[in-house]
């Protein structure tokens, strides 16, 4: 009996991988599709950043004349967390040869790079650290037939808002998830840049959004001020570290722009959107003809500042009058 | 479907059928719903990395990951069996455990293999299959592990394991050890797994410390799949059962990423693995009571308790 | 060859629900001997029995068995020297293998397993086969068959052909028959006995029935209230009859025995 359910099965999977219409995927693009441009995006997982990046990269593919459904056909998948699904949709992806690939997060870089294998054009973004995660050779030259932006920030600029609002902080601290690439890289960062500004790091690791808060109340004895990194796991739960710094008052300072409509202090904003417009930037020069390996990995140098008016009071500061006109944003 | 996403598809069904060979071991041969795997496979991944990333052969490094998986096993064995921590309670906590123990061991949180020598390179020129290369190695690799689960659960230890699982009052009876057996079995299980996560990574290109997220459920799903199909009383069955399970399961994702087939989309990813999953637990019912009938028991599945009266 | 030797045993010590099990039991079993075990429900005669396979630790007191001193040993280390057989047919095989692995599993008893083919090679399952066809049950045509499709009857009758299956120094029945019907219940008490007999087995069986603990086995013991009560072997066995059996009871402890079962079985 199992082996007419067998056959059955093994029918309905044929089918399913050869002939149904509407089940099938278009086999190869370039040559279906005319003139067509083809690009297929895929991201690791939902989240509000990996949103922000790819709208920017579909508005600046479209500013640049490829419009989707007109001259543009886009393909979009999210691996919803999963590795092997990452794995299927990068094969999915390189199978139907488009013209461009897209990555967004570093693991589906990889995945990319990895199924693609050098024949299709690749460019990422949001990856922090494209050399340590051999997606590129260096910075300058990527070398392969791959490139894109890192959302790789200078601490610079942000240790010297924290000593401008908080003149007598030492210690800053930190929360990050230890087990994201991109925040340990953060981290790294943020260390060797610590000691031109006189202050010493005091860490706290959260690996999952219910810890945040835990992680947050950990440092309010030990940090005078709390920074937090682009990490998705602290970001998500931004407003248990908020609190904790209200009650204790310890300023909290972020590193994208949202969390401080969701109650951090200040932030030098990483516009994950404008990250994504770059990078679409990069897409349509590769599109044009030109080749990644010749495209340095791209880094935003503008940065918004956004200030919680609300937040400063809640948490001791005060912030001086010329600093709140030249922000982008002031949130009541 | 293209070529590539048919091997992509299958690339990681036999990469998963050694997962569900674990799985079958732990929950079908012992009666131990060991959690343990979600750690394990990318312990294996990260073991494997490192070796190979520090020059090590990548055969060799392919069984330090297996060892590693296997010695992940050993330690959720030991905390149910020796500190008789609940089953499921020990894979957890081992689970949750090698979360940090895997980023120790990689030293950060992602190394990429890409352009390193892995177990595939040598076959990519001595077989030259093109973009089936992985597929064939990973099936002859997959079909070994078959039969070696074959073999040993009809050697004397084997048949001591399956009794122990099953009927372990009768097992110590039969004088045999179900404490050692429960570690000898968890400990296997999870080699299996170890060298998923070993293959894995060498495949992809990379080992992440978050890449073990739902191998359990996709397991499973595999599992009870192959359950459906081939029955899962008798070992050669249930084994291969685990192949094609695992592959087909495979296959499902890939016809849901291709948007438009049933108004499915990848967001919708994760409904299709319950749905896939419970049809076959709906259908292994079936095959188990002729008597069975597919609407009462979806309605009472579905049915709000009723209040008592009284 | 087989000494209990001033046993206690309490359920859920130290606990509103503490239950003595064991009070004071000491009994000594002669090489070859069956002894017969009766007794109220809750009298201690399944706590006995397991107490000597090992499933339940003494609070105080000692086993030996053939000069060892098991007391301190897991069952399955006690297991090479002892055969078994449960009340639930299902408990003493495993449904999801075959009558013969059951077999190989009981055939490697006591031994070290290792990483041979468990069935072995033709010679020693020809061998096993000819024991199977001694129960005389049609199973040797139903070596490939699952435990589990088995009758009750059939599946304790496999079971007692397990345990006996090696050479070990006693043999547990714990009410052996007590959940099959009345016909496979008598065919399996005979088959008991015809391999107990054969091989000379030092025999320990539970029953229900008053009757089976005087018609078989060579000594009968009456427990109560975790005590042994009566202890009837030699000559004088074949004058008692259940009357007898009944009379002993009330004699000793001043109450007549009201468990129907076991008088009318």
């Amino acid at each position: 009996m199992f082996r007419q359910k067998l056959a059955a099965c093994a029918a309905a999977a044929l089918l399913t991988m050869t002939g149904l219409p509407g089940l099938d995927g278009p086999n190869d693009l370039n040559a279906r599709a005319g003139e067509m441009t083809n690009v297929a995006i895929t991201y690791i997982v939902d989240h509000p950043a990996i949103d922000a990046a790819r709208k920017g990269v579909v508005d600046e593919l479209a500013e640049a004349g490829y419009k989707e459904g007109e001259t543009l056909t886009l393909h979009v998948q999210s691996a919803q967390g999963s590795m092997p699904t990452q794995l299927q949709i990068a094969k999915k992806f390189a199978g139907m040869r488009p013209d461009l690939l897209v990555a967004i997060s570093t693991p589906s870089a990889q995945a990319l790079q990895s199924a693609a294998d050098g024949k299709i054009p690749i460019v990422f973004s949001a990856v922090t650290d494209p050399v340590g995660s051999k997606l590129v050779k260096s910075m300058e030259a990527p070398g392969g037939n791959i490139t894109g932006t890192s959302d790789r920030q200078p601490f610079g600029p942000t240790l010297k808002l924290i000593k401008q609002l908080v003149p007598k902080a030492k210690k800053l601290g930190v929360i990050y998830n230890a087990g994201e690439a991109n925040s340990v890289a953060q981290v790294e960062a943020l260390k060797a840049a610590l000691a031109d500004y006189g202050l010493e790091l005091e860490e706290s690791t959260a690996s999952q959004t219910a810890m945040v808060g835990d992680a947050a109340l950990s440092l309010a004895g030990r940090a005078d001020v709390i920074l937090i990194p682009t990490d998705s796991t602290v970001v998500a739960a931004i407003e248990s570290v908020v609190n904790v710094g209200r009650k204790a008052k310890v300023p909290v300072f972020a590193s994208d722009t949202d969390s401080v409509k969701r109650g951090a202090l200040a932030a030098l904003g990483f516009d994950y959107y404008k990250l994504g417009r770059l990078t679409g930037k990069m897409a349509v020069r590769i599109l044009k003809g030109e080749s990644p390996a010749e495209i340095p990995v791209g880094v935003l140098d503008t940065q918004d500042l956004y200030l919680n008016k609300t937040s400063a009071a809640a948490m001791g500061v005060e912030v001086p009058g010329d600093l709140l006109e030249t922000a982008t944003k002031v949130i009541e | 479907m293209s070529a590539l996403a048919i091997s992509g598809a299958l690339e990681a069904g036999l990469l998963f059928s050694l997962v569900a060979l674990g799985v079958y071991l732990s929950f079908r041969v012992l009666n131990f719903p060991d959690l343990t795997v979600d750690g394990s496979f990318p312990l294996g991944a990260a073991a494997t990395a490192v070796a190979i990333v520090n020059g090590m052969n990548p055969f060799l490094a392919t069984v330090v990951g297996m060892f590693a998986g296997g010695a992940a096993g050993l330690v959720s064995g030991i905390l149910n069996v020796r500190f008789r921590i609940l089953n499921l309670l020990a894979g957890i906590l081992t689970m949750v455990a090698l979360y940090s123990i895997n980023l120790r061991v990689m030293g950060r949180p992602n190394i990429s293999l890409y352009g390193e020598t892995t177990i595939f390179t040598p076959f990519e020129t001595l077989l030259d299959f093109g973009i089936w290369t992985n597929c064939v190695v990973l099936l002859v690799i997959a079909l070994a592990m078959k039969f070696l689960v074959d073999w040993f659960l009809s050697t004397q230890i084997g048949l001591a394991l399956r009794a122990s699982g099953e009927n372990p009052v009768m097992a110590r009876a039969q004088s045999v050890g179900n404490a050692r057996m429960t570690m000898i079995g968890i400990t296997l299980s999870n080699a299996l797994v170890g060298l998923a996560g070993s293959l894995f990574a060498q495949s992809q290109g990379v080992a992440d410390v978050s890449m073990g997220i739902g191998t359990i459920v996709t397991g499973l799903a595999a599992l009870i799949i192959g359950e459906t199909l081939l029955g899962s009383i008798k070992v050669a069955w249930a084994t291969l059962g685990c192949l094609i399970g695992a592959v087909l399961y495979r296959f499902f994702i890939a016809a849901a990423l291709n948007a438009g087939f049933l108004g499915i989309e990848a967001q919708d990813l994760n409904l299709v693995t319950a749905v896939v999953v419970a049809v076959a637990v709906v259908l292994s019912q079936a095959r188990r009571n002729s008597r069975f009938r597919l609407w009462p028991a979806l309605r009472r599945a579905f049915a709000a308790p009723q209040p008592q009266k009284g | 060859m087989l000494s209990v030797c001033d046993a206690y045993v309490t359920f859920n010590p130290g606990t509103p629900l503490a239950v003595p099990a064991l009070r004071g039991v000491d009994l000594d079993i002669e090489a070859g001997e069956f002894v017969t075990v009766i007794g109220t429900n809750g009298a201690g005669k399944s706590t006995l029995l397991s107490a000597v396979a090992g499933d339940v630790r003494l609070d105080r007191g000692g086993i030996y068995i053939d000069g060892h001193d098991v007391t301190a040993w897991p069952t399955e280390q006690r297991a090479a020297m002892i055969g078994r057989v449960f009340q639930e047919p299902r408990a003493g095989t495993c449904s999801s293998l075959t009558v013969e692995e059951n077999l190989a599993l009981a055939a490697s008893r006591g031994g070290r397993r290792g990483l041979r083919t468990a069935l072995g090679r033709g010679s020693q399952r020809r061998r096993l086969a000819d024991q199977v066809a001694r129960l005389g049950m049609g199973l040797e045509d139903r070596l490939g068959a699952l435990a589990g499709t088995l009758s009750g009857g059939q599946r304790q009758a496999l079971s007692l052909l397990m345990a006996t299956l090696l050479p070990m120094k006693i043999l547990i029945l714990d009410e052996h028959t007590a959940a099959l019907d009345p016909g496979a219940a008598a065919t399996v008490l005979d088959l008991s006995a015809e391999i107990t007999g054969e091989q000379r087995l030092t025999t320990l069986m539970v029953t229900h029935s008053m009757r089976n603990s005087l018609d078989f086995g060579t000594r009968t013991i009456m427990m109560n209230a975790g005590r042994i009560l009566l202890d009837i072997h030699g000559d004088k066995r074949k004058d008692y009859d259940v009357p007898d059996l009944l009379d002993l009871f009330k004699k000793t402890t001043g109450s007549a025995v009201e468990d129907d079962q076991l008088v009318l079985a």
